[in-house]
């Protein structure tokens, strides 16, 4: 009778989601299919997921989940209702040139993505039926689901998205996507093979594709677009667009027709209303607070603070791959001796740190670009606070050099979100060490014009799905010029990087990822204390709402239990 | 009197003149790259540069300053050839540009390295019809097209030009690249009641500011006529109370009130009214456009913060005013001859005690309407010193200019308000 129990801190070590998913299996509210199909892209094996699924078949002792903590039960799901944020608005007119999220949290409410990297940070088809790759990452064929169509009543088809992809590559729209699609080139590279199926063939092979069509700026637009979304709000997504004012608010409403059915088997979305209204933070909470609004955009830590407590209101964290990156220019002294990074790196009381800078409220890190929500992060050990190992290694460097220490350097950064905090708490946690840091500090606008420049700085990294995107950004000697903050590169490290941006199977590209990580914390130019959460705050008579790595709002089937 | 004005509305137009050029140039040095705050740090110095030339910015300094103040049309119209006019597009009510080509409406469009013509219809929709001739050679041989195009700017075509990109398509390979090579974002100028587009909402200035200038009216309004008969009557109490405890009381209170930063105050009011007793609402969120007809409360505890702010200036000004009259001999006189008190404080005192307050009273409408940034912050109230302030900030010139023209016309016409009441307090003023 007895069944084998599962650890899920087991679960937990191959990826931080698993244990959620397994949760939600336990609960029913998962198929064994969908739990064992999530579990092997995060990198579970396949014997493992099964295991595991079998062992999930609700244990005798444990009742079965209610009827309202189980979402996709139909009878309790209920329409209508007005759902309002505090967000705010600026200039919106292509979407493909938007710059902002907040933009994108409008866009994507009109119009869809052709994939979709949930809050799990798996990324699936959404628009697309299904994509295939060839064995080099070069060729991707797209193919697109059947039977959308617009708010104005065209059939969605591959001419829609061809049309959005030439917007993107085309230079005088402004759009980041150029940049990310850079291995296409050109719209000639895009082939249309038929109405539902479309080609892409990249100079160089790239597995995030499917990560890079859920970039804000990617929803697909009707391929009679005429530059400004707002003028004509045509898409396929589950709302239309009754009002944008730009500064002051946006207004949706449900559309009678969308292509998606609820678990009622009426189609989505459940709510009849959406406003945004543009506020600034401090507004916003106190809104929150007095019942004004239902959510705010992505709380700040203080405004997480502020909320927490407050009852009708629920909190979900997520984290991220957010990060703010200790990093040392290579090619100057001191920080060009590996002896220096190193003795700065091991000066991290990581735990104190992310207590001090940011209420204990993220994930403590190694000191390399790579996060635990990264489908192909390698587990390694987090690295304890040694000043004694530091002050050995200063010590030698300092000898050598024929300098005597406290070693005097400056630490550049802005007051923003922690950063002020984490160069307090690294000053007098890498004195004992024999560091004399300076700190120098500016407002943000100040650092974002010298933070590649700077010697030693601390800068802010958002979030990416993969660690195969944000990698070749920083830490390779193409980048440097552009966004290589610390001007290291490393030859083992570039090439391994290269075979882990071309292997598609996340159990294969964590082998290199362990390697990878092992070089960065061993010779690398970055200390990274922790990996920030983010928390997604709404009333809590919404159901069904999602806490979004990047902050963005799913809003297709949330519904409110008035 | 006529002089007087006259001489007001010229010195208002030198005003203006100096603060718009001032103001154009100060933010020419400080406001940094626009089109990264527009694009993104991701973006490529050419889809910037790109971008630059599409907003018009790539040109002069001075020319830009002109043609903000009186318009590019006519310069956009000599390289065109045609007459440029406006119409009102009737579904989005902006105003389009197209060109009069004897008497028909015209833009043009180049599609895959053709140019097409699109003829306005006078139901406000456009037939495209391909168009061959119109090309011209310039100074350096390439063949170049000024026309309209269909964002409200002239712009230059230039065949052939820019990078050539061979496209495959159903009917074969054509090639991209033709795109334009010159914009001029087309604008009549401030003088002729254009105030032109917001960078940072991409819309006429005129369509977001208008709102936000009801609403700062409205805010200042209500604040206005709740705390000058207040802060009069509270300081006039004062006054004829000096010394006694009703004096010390009014004194005492109205200097805390105004010594407390609205910050303090706001935040306060805030956590007592909005947070913990939950009867008003503590930010002021606009879910439709008209809300604060809709629900009043809206404004209740802005007001509340200014009426804390304001009333101890004007209180304290009118009291040591009224102290100053008072103790004068023509007041001890009325007394002594037996005049009813009231009469005497109303009639006599009252008059020339005013002096002061209305000049605090007419400076501070001002700071009502433009200043009120750090209230309108607290509350997140959409009003128009915010809007300055955010302009300002995003370097958005147009915004920051038009707000700016509003502010200093509505300083004028306080001060001569200010003025004229002087005269009907006191008839010896005379303006001439």
């Amino acid at each position: 009778m007895n069944k084998p129990q599962i650890d899920k801190k087991k679960l937990e070590a191959i990826h931080p989601y698993i244990p959620a998913a397994y949760e939600l299996l336990e609960q029913k509210r998962i198929s064994r299919r969908e739990f064992i199909r999530t579990a092997t892209l995060l990198g579970m094996t396949a014997g493992f997921a099964s295991f595991a699924a079998a062992c999930a078949g609700a244990p005798a002792t444990q009742a079965p989940p209610a009827a309202q903590d189980t979402p996709a039960a139909a009878s309790g799901i209920k329409r209508g209702g007005v759902w309002r944020a505090s967000m705010r608005l600026q200039l919106l007119d292509h979407p493909a040139r938007l710059s902002w999220v907040e933009g994108a949290n409008i866009v994507r409410q009109t119009n869809e993505y052709l994939s979709e990297t949930g809050p799990d940070n798996i990324t699936r088809p959404y628009l697309l039926d299904r994509w295939e790759a060839s064995a080099d990452v070069k060729t991707w064929d797209l193919y697109l689901k059947q039977g959308i169509k617009f708010n104005n009543g065209d059939t969605f088809t591959a001419d829609d998205v061809i049309f959005t992809m030439k917007e993107w590559l085309n230079p005088d729209v402004g759009s980041s996507m150029l940049g990310l699609l850079s291995a296409l080139e050109s719209s000639a590279n895009i082939d249309k093979v038929d109405d539902y199926h479309i080609r892409l063939h990249l100079n160089t092979g790239d597995i995030a594709i499917p990560e890079y069509l859920f970039h804000y700026p990617a929803v697909i637009l009707h391929r009679g677009f005429e530059g400004d979304i707002v003028k004509k709000p045509v898409g396929t997504g589950a709302f239309t667009l009754q009002e944008y004012a730009e500064g002051e608010r946006a207004v949706f409403k449900r559309r009678s027709d969308y292509w998606q059915m609820g678990a009622d088997g009426q189609s989505l979305p459940y709510l009849d209303e959406l406003i945004f209204v543009s506020t600034d933070k401090d507004a916003g909470v106190a809104a929150l607070q007095s019942g004004q609004v239902d959510t705010l955009y992505d709380p700040r830590p203080s405004d997480f603070q502020a909320l927490k407590d407050v009852s009708g209101l629920t909190v979900r964290p997520v984290s991220t791959a957010q990060c703010l990156v200790l990093r040392m220019r290579v090619d100057l002294e001191p920080w060009s001796d590996n002896r220096v990074r190193t003795a700065l790196k091991l000066c991290q009381d990581r735990a104190k740190i992310l207590q001090l800078s940011y209420f204990g409220e993220g994930a403590l890190s190694l000191d390399a670009h790579m996060a635990p929500i990264h489908p192909e992060y390698c587990e390694r050990p987090i690295p304890g606070y040694q000043p004694d190992e530091a002050r050995k290694l200063l010590e030698a460097y300092a000898a050598e050099k024929g300098i005597s220490l406290p070693l005097k350097v400056t630490l550049a950064t802005k007051n923003d979100q922690a950063e002020p905090e984490i160069s307090q708490a690294l000053k007098e946690l890498a004195a004992p060490a024999g560091f004399d840091i300076t700190l120098d500090i500016t407002d943000p606008g100040g650092y974002w014009d010298r933070w590649t420049e700077v010697d030693l700085g601390i800068t802010s990294w958002t979030h990416r799905p993969l660690a195969t995107m944000v990698l070749p950004l920083a830490y390779t000697e193409e980048s440097i010029g552009a966004w290589n903050e610390t001007r290291w590169f490393d030859e083992e490290f570039t090439t391994l990087l290269r075979q882990a941006q071309a292997t598609l199977d996340v159990e294969a590209r964590r082998a290199i990822m362990c390697k990878l990580e092992d070089i960065m914390q061993d010779r690398g130019p970055i200390g990274n204390s922790y990996w920030k959460n983010v928390w997604n705050i709404t009333r809590s008579e919404f159901q069904n709402v999602k806490a979004h790595p990047t902050a963005y709002y799913l809003m297709n089937d949330v519904w409110k239990d008035a | 009197m006529a002089r007087f004005i006259i001489r007001s509305l010229i010195g208002t137009v030198v005003t203006m003149l100096l603060v718009s050029a001032t103001l154009f140039f100060l933010l020419e040095v400080g406001s940094g790259d626009v089109t990264v705050k527009i694009l993104g740090i991701e973006s490529t110095p050419e889809q910037r540069a790109s971008y630059r030339a599409q907003l018009g910015l790539d040109a002069p300094a001075w020319q830009r300053y002109l043609d903000w103040l009186i318009g590019n049309d006519r310069r956009a119209s000599t390289l065109v050839g045609y007459p440029l006019r406006t119409i009102k597009n009737e579904q989005t009510g902006e105003a389009e540009w197209w060109a009069d080509v004897n008497g028909q409406f015209t833009r043009w469009q180049l599609k895959e390295g053709r140019l097409f013509e699109l003829r306005r219809q006078p139901n406000g929709s456009a037939t495209e019809h391909l168009t061959s001739g119109g090309w011209e050679a310039d100074e350096t041989g390439a063949e170049v097209f000024w026309g309209v195009d269909r964002d409200n700017r002239a712009v230059k075509w230039v065949r052939g030009s820019g990078e050539t990109v061979w496209i495959r398509t159903k009917a074969g390979f054509r090639r991209e690249g033709d795109g334009p090579r010159e914009y001029i974002p087309l604008r009549k100028g401030l003088t002729r009641g254009d105030a032109g587009q917001s960078l940072q909402t991409g819309r006429p200035v005129a369509v977001t500011l208008f709102p936000r200038v009801r609403n700062t009216l409205v805010l200042a309004g209500v604040a206005f006529l709740i705390v000058m008969p207040l802060a009069l009557f509270f300081g006039i109490l004062a006054g004829i109370n000096e010394g006694k405890p009703l004096d010390r009381f009014i004194s005492v209170t109205s200097l805390g009130a105004t010594a407390t930063p609205e910050f303090v105050t706001g935040v306060f009011l805030i956590l007592i009214f909005g947070v913990w007793l939950r009867v008003l609402p503590a930010a002021s969120i606009f879910t439709s456009a008209d809300a604060i007809f809709r629900d009043p409360t809206l404004l209740a505890l802005p007001v509340m913060t200014l009426t804390a702010v304001e009333l101890g200036y004007v209180a304290r000004m009118t009291r040591a005013s009224m102290v100053e009259v008072m103790a004068a001999p023509y007041i001890r006189t009325a007394i002594i001859k037996g005049m009813p008190y009231p009469r005497v404080v109303l009639r006599h005192a009252l008059r020339n005690a005013l002096m002061a307050p209305i000049t605090v009273i007419m400076l501070h409408v001002n700071w009502l309407i433009g200043g009120v940034v750090v209230v309108e912050v607290i509350f997140g109230f959409p009003g128009l010193g915010k809007y300055i302030y955010d302009s300002a900030i995003f370097g958005d010139f147009n915004a920051v200019e038009a707000a700016a023209m509003l502010t200093v016309t509505i300083a004028v016409i306080t001060r001569i308000l200010g003025d004229l009441a002087y005269t009907f307090l006191n008839p010896r003023i005379r303006y001439a």
